[in-house]
């Protein structure tokens, strides 16, 4: 095994991630794709951790460092979703178009 | 008293009379405008004649003074002034016949909204011209040039509400710039061969012989072309009656006396060239010669009483140039003098006979002047009797002189040429004056008067043109001085009797016949006429030149520049607007882009990433 | 390539974490798709476990699978959700966002493929829970607390965020 495997595991997810994040017109969805990219990172993280020019587990730490981020991301996502839905009446992302200028 | 804060002294005062009459045209009055003008001129007046006194009567040879204004590939080129015969003699035509306008314009423009605009471009005009007059070298000449044609343009057109007087500023200044291109090719082709533009250095390199032949040749052409265009001789004359549009203090100053004669003194000034030229000379005496006679034959049928002098004036440009073409140096030179005096007296009296028959101009409306103002019929007499040539007034002198140089040069076609022009002018002259000032009056009501700031200066003229003759004859004063400014002098002519004597029969010819039609009306002009009418109606219309230049110049050009307008709107216009369409097409996909979506913006980044790494790897690929 | 065990562990753990991503992008139903990404998760986790990370893994399903899918099921239940997604158009946009993406993973597979990684196979390092211990709370020790100073903020932005908004006088 090596490492362009896994490299090309995250790439493919990233852009799974990336496309929903782009198209997708229900907001959660857009949250879930954004965890999913964050995810394919992690693979990039762990997989130079173990593959790298220089094994090293530092990778593996910042990877916990990501998670920790990312769970946090996820919280304040889904409260100003929240709030925003509260607002707008709707939860669809292309609703949210007050940036027009 | 220095010599260069004398020329101060003659140039400084109508500049800042120009600044001052310009910038306070708001809060000063006329008569103070007027008083500025005619100070400032009689300063430069005073000046003129001291250095007049110092260079003739003292015979000081005075210094020519420099200063290098840039240089270009280590050629200097400098400015400054240069104080030969010819240059002072000019100074004092200019600053007299300035004076003596700057007074009278002040009675003949007193009812004028715009006084001091007038003086303000008179004041500019006459600073112009005094700069022209003592510049030492072709750029500086020219730019004066062109500044006295800014002025010629500016006054010819001063009542720009009139639709002719319009027409008329633009045919000046257009019809004159196509002599200015040949003059400026003259210069630019002077400065390629010797690299200076200065005048001396330009005598030295003929002398030296380095300038080929041809070269000189084309050179002294392409200078009479500038000529030309600006003292109205043929084809180029078209300009100059219709710039009588004017208001006829400046016909009597730019278009009669100072302006119109640049041509002339550009030809003396510049007369060495031309001797080395016997070609150009050649054309120089055969234009001038066909001017002469040309515009006195269109003179005797024109009914306009400042277009009949206005042809007048272009024939006897032509009586100079003919002088100079036939190496008659003084001739010409002094014809300008006398001209300048007799010709300015002429248009002034003329206005003030427009004046009396409240701005009639037909003189077929005029009449019976003699019984009302003896005066003004004594000196516009005087005038014609000068510009006839009868002696012993300045005209024949000077004319006798020119006569009597084309008979040296052995021309003798060009000699029975300018004799029967003589006849000519005699004939419209004294045509003109019989007809205005003999006879009835036609005109009903009161006649107007002639304000005292008119007299005067009219009074001065006359004088002069009586007694200007006086500086050549018996004493050859004038040729003698004006000798000195020529490096190598000139063959005097020896008298010959037989010329003036018939020059003076020819004239009395012409006056007895004008007597005859005109003041006794023993022959009816209807008859002669009617004889010949098409000859009539050919004089009329000037034989047809202004309306062949519509046809062969004016209308072509038309089309072109009609359908290089279409060229515009059509072709760069269509690509502006096609360029202005682009963009605004991109501008309308960059809106639809600003659709306040964060999903669109988060697409584009991608794109712009996408674009971003493509590129730098693309750049790596290739290196 | 030799087949070895590892690598049919990644083959279906890769194909499992694809799948899982494909499907949460086809499916109509929000909850469907919620399910499909803890799928995706779950499976990312057993790639960690390939990878010598079992901390990372456990800790993948703790979080990932276990709370943050819930926090995004509790999101779409407190959200109101036209539960299918409108029938798939054609629609210009998608059509851009593909080729924005196609072109972006091209260009990244390429770099991938393209880039030399020298993998250094003779030295065995201590992946060990031992010493991920170690590594955090003696060299990434500030870090560490910055994140946890990090965590606490959220919660409170995340409570304060939620929080209805009280009427103003």
């Amino acid at each position: 095994m090596n490492l362009t495997s896994y490299l090309a595991l995250a790439a493919i997810l990233f852009c799974i991630g990336l496309y929903g994040v782009i198209t997708k017109r229900n907001a959660v969805m857009v949250l879930f794709s954004i965890e999913l990219m964050l995810n394919a990172v992690n693979i990039n993280l762990v997989a130079f951790a173990k593959y790298g020019m220089v094994p090293n587990i530092s990778g593996q730490v910042f990877t916990l460092f990501t998670i920790a981020i990312a769970a946090a991301e996820a919280a304040v996502g889904i409260a100003i979703l929240l709030a925003l839905y509260r607002n707008k009446g709707t939860a669809e992302a292309d609703k949210y178009n007050s940036m027009k200028g | 008293m220095q010599i260069t804060t004398l020329v101060l002294m003659v140039l400084l005062p109508t500049l800042l009379g120009f600044l001052i009459i310009l910038l306070g045209r708001e809060g000063l009055s006329k008569k103070a405008t007027c008083l500025i003008g005619v100070i400032t001129t009689g300063i430069t007046l005073i000046g003129s004649l001291i250095l007049f006194g110092k260079s003739f009567i003292l015979s000081e040879v005075l210094p020519k003074w420099n200063f290098t204004w840039i240089e270009l590939n280590q050629k200097p080129i400098q400015f400054g002034f240069e104080l030969q015969p010819l240059n002072v003699l000019m100074l004092i035509i200019v600053s007299t016949v300035s004076f003596l306008v700057h007074l009278y314009s002040y009675g003949y423009m007193k009812g004028d909204e715009r006084f001091s605009v007038f003086y303000s471009y008179l004041a500019l005009f006459t600073f112009s011209m005094l700069g022209l007059v003592i510049s030492p070298n072709l750029l500086q000449i020219y730019i004066f040039w062109e500044l006295v044609g800014v002025c010629s343009f500016l006054l010819v057109g001063f009542w720009y509400f009139k639709t002719e007087a319009k027409r008329a500023a633009k045919k000046a200044f257009i019809v004159t710039r196509i002599g200015d291109i040949g003059f400026f090719i003259a210069i630019s082709l002077v400065f390629k061969e010797i690299g200076s533009f200065e005048l001396k250095d330009l005598q030295i390199a003929i002398e030296q012989g380095s300038i080929s032949s041809g070269m000189i040749t084309l050179i002294a052409i392409l200078l009479f072309v500038g000529a030309i265009g600006k003292s109205g001789q043929f084809p180029l004359h078209t300009w100059l009656p219709d710039a009588m549009e004017g208001p006829t203090p400046v016909s009597a100053l730019i278009h009669a006396a100072t302006m119109v004669a640049a041509g002339v003194f550009l030809v003396a000034n510049t007369f060495w060239l031309f001797e080395a030229a016997p070609i150009a000379l050649d054309v120089v005496a055969y234009v001038g010669g066909f001017t002469a006679i040309f515009a006195a034959t269109i003179g005797i049928a024109q009914t306009d009483i400042k277009r009949i002098l206005a042809y007048s004036t272009v024939s006897q440009l032509g009586y100079m140039m003919l002088a100079l073409g036939s190496v008659g140096y003084i001739a010409g030179v002094f014809h300008l003098m006398t001209h300048a005096f007799f010709k300015a007296l002429l248009f002034l009296a003329a206005g003030a006979v427009m004046i009396i028959f409240h701005h009639e101009q037909d003189i077929r409306k005029m009449g019976g002047l003699w019984k009302k103002n003896r005066v003004l019929t004594g000196l516009f007499l005087v005038g014609c009797l000068a510009i006839t040539g009868i002696p012993p007034f300045s005209g024949f002198f000077s004319k006798d002189e020119i006569l009597l140089a084309v008979y040296q040069d052995g021309r003798i076609g060009l000699l029975i040429v300018a004799i029967i022009a003589a006849f000519f002018t005699a004939f419209y002259m004294f045509r003109l004056f019989f007809t205005v000032f003999t006879g009835n009056t036609k005109q009903k009501g009161e006649l107007g008067k002639v304000p005292r700031a008119m007299t005067f200066p009219m009074i001065v003229l006359a004088l002069l043109s009586i007694v200007a003759g006086l500086v050549e004859v018996p004493t050859n004063s004038l040729s003698s001085w004006l000798m000195k400014g020529l490096a190598k002098p000139i063959t005097t002519h020896e008298s010959s009797i037989f010329i003036p004597v018939i020059a003076v029969l020819v004239s009395l010819l012409g006056m007895g016949l004008a007597y005859l039609i005109y003041g006794s009306k023993r022959i009816s002009a209807k008859r002669i006429t009617g004889t010949i009418p098409w000859l009539h109606q050919l004089l009329v219309r000037k034989y047809y030149i202004d309306e062949l230049y519509r046809y062969l110049v004016i209308i072509p050009l038309k089309g072109i520049g009609w359908l290089l307008q279409i060229f515009d709107r059509v072709i760069i216009g269509g690509l502006v607007r096609l360029g202005g369409g682009i963009m605004q097409i991109l501008g309308r996909m960059g809106t639809a882009l600003q659709n306040g979506q964060a999903q669109t913006y988060a697409l584009i980044s991608v794109f712009g990433f996408v674009i971003l790494i493509v590129s730098l790897l693309a750049g790596r690929i290739l290196k | 390539m030799n087949i070895s065990g590892e690598l049919i562990a990644f083959f279906i753990l890769s194909v499992s974490a694809i799948g899982g991503a494909v499907f949460m992008m086809n499916l109509t139903r929000v909850m469907h798709m919620a399910l499909a990404l803890a799928f995706t998760f779950f499976s990312i986790a057993g790639v960690f476990i390939l990878l010598d990370a079992p901390f990372l893994a456990v800790t993948q399903i703790l979080i990932y699978t276990g709370a943050v899918s819930i926090l995004m099921i509790f999101g779409i239940m407190l959200t109101k959700h036209k539960d299918e997604e409108n029938p798939p158009s054609f629609d210009i946009k998608k059509l851009w966002s593909l080729i924005g993406v196609g072109a972006f993973f091209a260009v990244v597979l390429w770099i991938i493929y393209q880039s030399p990684f020298f993998t250094s196979e003779e030295t065995v390092t201590d992946f060990s829970v031992k010493m991920l211990g170690k590594s955090i709370f003696q060299q990434y020790m500030i870090p560490f607390e910055v994140t946890s100073i990090l965590l606490l903020v959220a919660l409170i932005g995340a409570a304060v965020l939620a929080k209805r908004e009280e009427k103003r006088k």
